[in-house]
């Protein structure tokens, strides 16, 4: 195996932006989800439509759109351009922004869901007993929705490992700096190099199913007591 | 605020439901709220434990212990956390992650309990659950789960405890089981407990003070000795009931039979635990009451008592109920329009009701 075959920056630049993602994705979803969970409000329907468009949408529709906020001339570069030098497009920094769109739902709906599911009812009960809605959401919220965490932690670093369509768009291909996984492999695949797309690949492929298999097993020792 | 009562004033809307409730409440002891589903007992309690639940609030007013809970023209709405009401549900709503006695501390923990009478330990010995603070609620049975929810409640040093309904998801056996419990708050404690119900026998063993609801107004009030001879309890499960009270003449222990002097006439139940003198109450089922013109000999029904009729009500069900003074005392009868018409029942006639006393309590 030479080193062509063995080059790691690809692998640690995605999981880097795989953690970064998710971890900005738990503080910005879960306030979402919460007030997703708890509102009457009729813009509640608006902001969960929203929150879902990545679902439906081509990677290449949000891209592009993002690529044009994201330049210099676009709302977002302009207010980035007033706190740093460097551009947001073909940054990394970019992609981080374009995968916390991109990966919202599968964060915010797990969430939602489990907040949902804790209720009202027991909300009511830790309320009557005198704890304000910080502490409930604190000490009866937080732990009853810990499978909701989970399931969310692991789509949302899944999805951004695995995506593609965004990443192409907005972050191009630079080596170290966007270029992240999915992108290599298309790279070798265009250049027929079978036997690097084949080692990444059956890499993400097993690191991919492994993820998942320890989510689902681990969720199995978390079921709430009911 | 008057010291002794407790003034519960609420007018609110939801959707097409309208609720009108202005009621004093004493301070101390037991007030059922009894009126069948739908009667806006429920939303009632929502109101005052601060929960909004989409209805609309057109006038409320409630203090406790000088503190101003609700006060709609000042624009005072406490929020529920901020109220020292506590509140025990008819399902339970222990917290699932939390053991037993992180459930019981979780109020307890967030108030202050130096003007408190109530003593950790002794509340929990007294409601017997030492053995299962370290269990989770999922171990519980359901008379064990609603045992510790009241202990959770009590622990957080309310100035009024709210029940709604907290026997009606339990069997027959655990109801039994809880009620001598609540009683125990009742009668050792000061703490003014609302508790709501639509079984009459809970009604009639706890509650000093009842409020009658109906269709979201209150339909009468007062002391249960006073309101339950005076007014029919109407619930559409059970039918109509009544309430008898008298005293014990002669206890028989050995028929388990009492002999029991209601307005200068005998009425004879099985029971058990009385002695002579005891007064008591006795719960009587519209149903089981039929009335005859002479009096009836050789009859099963031990009981038949002179009344006369007051009125006659058709209750648009092809049945009358037939109110009868038994002194100042009344006793109501539910029978078909034929026999009304056949026995030439009216007002002022005497007749003679014949019964089964079907329980009795205290």
């Amino acid at each position: 195996m030479d080193n062509a075959l063995l080059d790691l920056a690809p692998i640690l630049l995605t999981l880097k932006l795989a953690t970064i993602t998710t971890i900005v994705l738990l503080v910005l979803g879960t306030p979402v989800a919460w007030w997703l969970s708890q509102t009457t409000n009729r813009t509640k329907v608006i902001i969960e439509s929203v929150v879902a468009l990545p679902l439906v949408l081509p990677p290449t529709v949000l891209g592009f759109y993002l690529l044009i906020a994201l330049s210099p001339q676009g709302f977002l570069g302009e207010l980035w351009s007033v706190f740093s030098d460097s551009t947001l497009t073909f940054s990394f920094t970019g992609l981080v922004i374009g995968s916390v769109i991109y990966t919202m739902p599968f964060v915010v709906q797990p969430l939602q869901a489990s907040f949902e599911m804790v209720g009202k009812p027991l909300q009511q009960a830790a309320h009557s007993l005198g704890a304000n809605p910080f502490e409930t959401f604190r000490q009866i919220i937080l732990p009853l929705s810990s499978r909701g965490f989970l399931v969310a932690v692991t789509l949302g670093f899944a999805h951004t490992v695995g995506e593609f369509g965004v990443v192409l768009m907005i972050g191009g291909n630079i080596p170290e700096v966007t270029q992240v996984l999915s992108i290599v492999i298309y790279d070798h695949v265009e250049v027929l190099e079978y036997e690097q797309a084949h080692a990444y690949s059956a890499g993400l492929l097993v690191f991919s199913f492994v993820v998942l298999l320890l989510t689902y097993s681990l969720n199995k020792k978390l079921m709430i007591r009911l | 605020m008057n010291s002794g009562m407790i003034q519960i004033k609420y007018q609110a809307r939801l959707n097409n439901f309208q609720l009108a409730v202005d009621i004093c409440i004493p301070s101390s002891g037991i007030t059922v709220i009894f009126g069948e589903s739908g009667s806006g007992k429920s939303s009632l309690l929502n109101l005052i434990a601060g929960f909004d639940n989409a209805i609309r609030i057109e006038a409320a007013q409630l203090s406790l212990n000088n503190t101003v809970y609700d006060h709609h023209e000042n624009k005072i709405r406490l929020k529920p956390w901020k109220r020292n009401i506590a509140y025990v549900f008819q399902d339970n709503r222990l917290f699932p992650h939390m053991t037993v006695e992180q459930n019981i501390l979780f109020g307890f923990s967030r108030r202050n309990h130096e003007s408190s009478a109530l003593n950790k330990n002794d509340l929990i010995k007294k409601f017997k659950i030492t053995d299962l603070l370290q269990q989770y609620p999922s171990q519980l049975s359901g008379g064990q789960k609603q045992r510790v929810s009241m202990v959770r409640a009590l622990l957080s040093s309310p100035d009024l405890l709210i029940m709604d309904e907290p026997l009606a998801a339990l069997d027959y056996a655990s109801r039994q089981e809880l009620l001598p419990y609540i009683e125990s708050i009742h009668n050792e404690l000061t703490i003014p407990v609302i508790y709501v119900s639509h079984d009459i026998k809970e009604v009639l063993r706890l509650a000093d003070y009842i409020v009658l609801m109906n269709k979201g107004g209150v339909v009468a009030q007062g002391e249960l000795s006073e309101l339950c001879v005076s007014q029919p309890l109407l619930t559409q499960a059970e039918g109509s009931s009544f309430i008898l009270q008298g005293d014990v003449d002669v206890a028989y222990t050995d028929e388990k039979l009492l002999s029991v002097n209601c307005e200068n006439e005998t009425i004879l139940i099985t029971g058990e635990g009385f002695k002579a003198g005891d007064a008591l109450r006795i719960l009587i089922h519209a149903k089981d009451v039929s009335l005859c013109i002479t009096p009836p000999t050789d009859s099963s029904i031990l009981n038949c008592v002179s009344v006369v009729i007051d009125s006659i009500v058709d209750n648009a069900h092809g049945k009358f109920q037939v109110y009868a003074k038994l002194g100042e005392q009344i006793v109501v009868a539910m029978i078909s329009q034929r026999s009304c018409k056949a026995l030439n029942l009216k007002a002022g006639k005497q007749v003679y009701a014949q019964f089964k006393a079907t329980a009795m309590l205290k």
